[in-house]
């Protein structure tokens, strides 16, 4: 599944929308700590956080993740957007809480529906 | 001669900017320790002007330290040896004489902050001190010209193997070099993180592999955070030579008090601001270290810090083919 694919399917909405998102998803990694995040040593994973801010993008960035989303619902700053832009990374929002996001990303992966 | 603070930064001159790329590159990432002279002939205070002019004629210098037990008191230039001459002291101590409002440069600044004072003043040669203030060694342009007639003999030779003839395979990145400085200031969130960025891309532009690109990228963005968050700024610098990427973080204090705790797991000083931005879970440094091949810390409390990691190529494979978009790494 693409990324875009994957927050259709847990019901999220692209914020902004690069190349990234047409890559595949095999892993999800859901935390607020970004050294947390740089410690994943898996490629083509995707970002759940309810952290909105700059440096999610950037730790995203560099550990080469298909994207982010920022659960909870949480407004998206426009400096965040920019910045997704500038590094061509993938953004969305879901009104899920993190853990139940994650949750979500692990049944659309394996395909379950229930 | 006019007291300058060591640590000042000399803006670049017009004419430096307008070097050539490789002797930009040469400039900034040679020290002045790798070129200043190191065997040293140095008077004393109570040494004659007479036998400072014997000195001078001997290995045929212009320039001549007045220091005692690695303590520089002073310069005697040819100039004075004329004044001394024409005034009919020669025979007096040096001490009476000697300029001793020196200008000097230290062996860690970089060969470019050199070129620049020689630029701004004038002056023939400078003293180099080690961080402990002690006299070291003397720079003076001839040494200059030297060592980069050597660099660029050796760069060259370098290029040569990578683009004719050569028997050497083109996965082989022993010949590549390339060097980066970012400063780095303290709480600027805005900027925090585009070093870490700027470098993963420029390793990317040149094909290495995708997994150490990874742990560079950690490694530098972990110590570009670090210096943000804790220090009061400082610079983050990246080189490529010799089948190693160095990442270097040098910043101008506060310094750490232990740093053996500060390398534990969890080990952390950041406050609640920091905490919500994402980072001062005590995790960064421990995180350096796990990516990097080889880790170093250097640091005292009310003074700075400097951490060194160095990636070997060697303990990766080759470049494997990308399964995934552009952006990924």
């Amino acid at each position: 599944m693409t990324f875009a694919e994957v927050v259709a399917a847990i019901g999220g909405k692209m914020v902004v929308l690069t190349e990234t998102a047409d890559r595949k998803v095999r892993h999800v990694v859901g935390s607020d700590l970004m050294s947390d995040v740089l410690l994943v040593d898996e490629d083509d994973m995707m970002l759940l956080t309810s952290l909105a801010s700059d440096q999610v993008l950037r730790t995203a960035q560099i550990v080469g993740a298909t994207g982010v989303v920022i659960v909870n619902d949480k407004p998206v700053p426009d400096s965040m957007a920019d910045v997704a832009r500038e590094l061509g990374l993938s953004l969305a929002t879901s009104n899920l809480s993190k853990y139940e996001g994650c949750v979500a990303v692990y049944k659309a992966l394996n395909g379950i529906t229930t | 001669m006019e007291e300058r603070p060591f640590a000042e930064k000399v803006p670049r001159s017009a004419d430096l900017n307008e070097q050539p790329l490789v002797i930009l590159e040469l400039i900034q990432r040679l020290k002045v320790r790798d070129v200043m002279t190191t065997e040293l002939l140095v008077a004393a205070r109570h040494t004659t002007l007479r036998e400072v002019q014997d000195i001078m004629k001997q290995i045929k210098i212009s320039g001549v330290p007045v220091a005692e037990n690695g303590r520089l008191y002073g310069l005697i230039s040819i100039d004075d040896i004329i004044r001394a001459l024409e005034g009919g002291y020669i025979d007096e101590p040096c001490q009476k004489h000697m300029s001793t409002k020196l200008v000097v440069l230290e062996d860690d600044m970089p060969l470019s902050f050199a070129i620049s004072y020689f630029d701004r003043y004038r002056y023939g040669r400078f003293p180099v001190l080690d961080r402990n203030q002690r006299l070291v060694g003397i720079i003076c342009q001839r040494d200059i010209n030297r060592t980069l007639l050597v660099e660029l003999t050796h760069e060259l030779r370098r290029m040569e193997e990578l683009t004719g003839g050569s028997s050497a395979p083109q996965d082989d990145y022993a010949g590549l070099y390339f060097f980066r400085e970012f400063p780095v200031s303290k709480f600027d969130f805005e900027n925090a993180g585009k070093a870490a960025t700027t470098i993963k891309q420029l390793l990317q532009e040149r094909s290495f592999p995708a997994r150490l690109i990874r742990r560079v990228a950690v490694a530098a963005y972990e110590l570009e955070m670090n210096m943000c968050v804790h220090s009061l700024g400082g610079v983050l610098t990246c080189q490529v030579s010799n089948g190693e990427v160095e990442i270097v973080a040098r910043d101008t204090g506060p310094g750490i008090a232990d740093v053996e705790w500060a390398c534990r797991d969890g080990s952390s000083t950041a406050n609640d601001w920091i905490r919500s931005l994402g980072f001062g879970a005590g995790l960064g440094l421990p995180n350096v270290k796990r990516v990097a091949d080889h880790f170093e810390i250097r640091s005292q409390e009310g003074e700075g810090t400097r951490v060194r990691a160095v990636l070997v190529l060697a303990s990766e494979n080759k470049p494997k083919e990308e399964s995934q978009g552009s952006g990924g790494g």
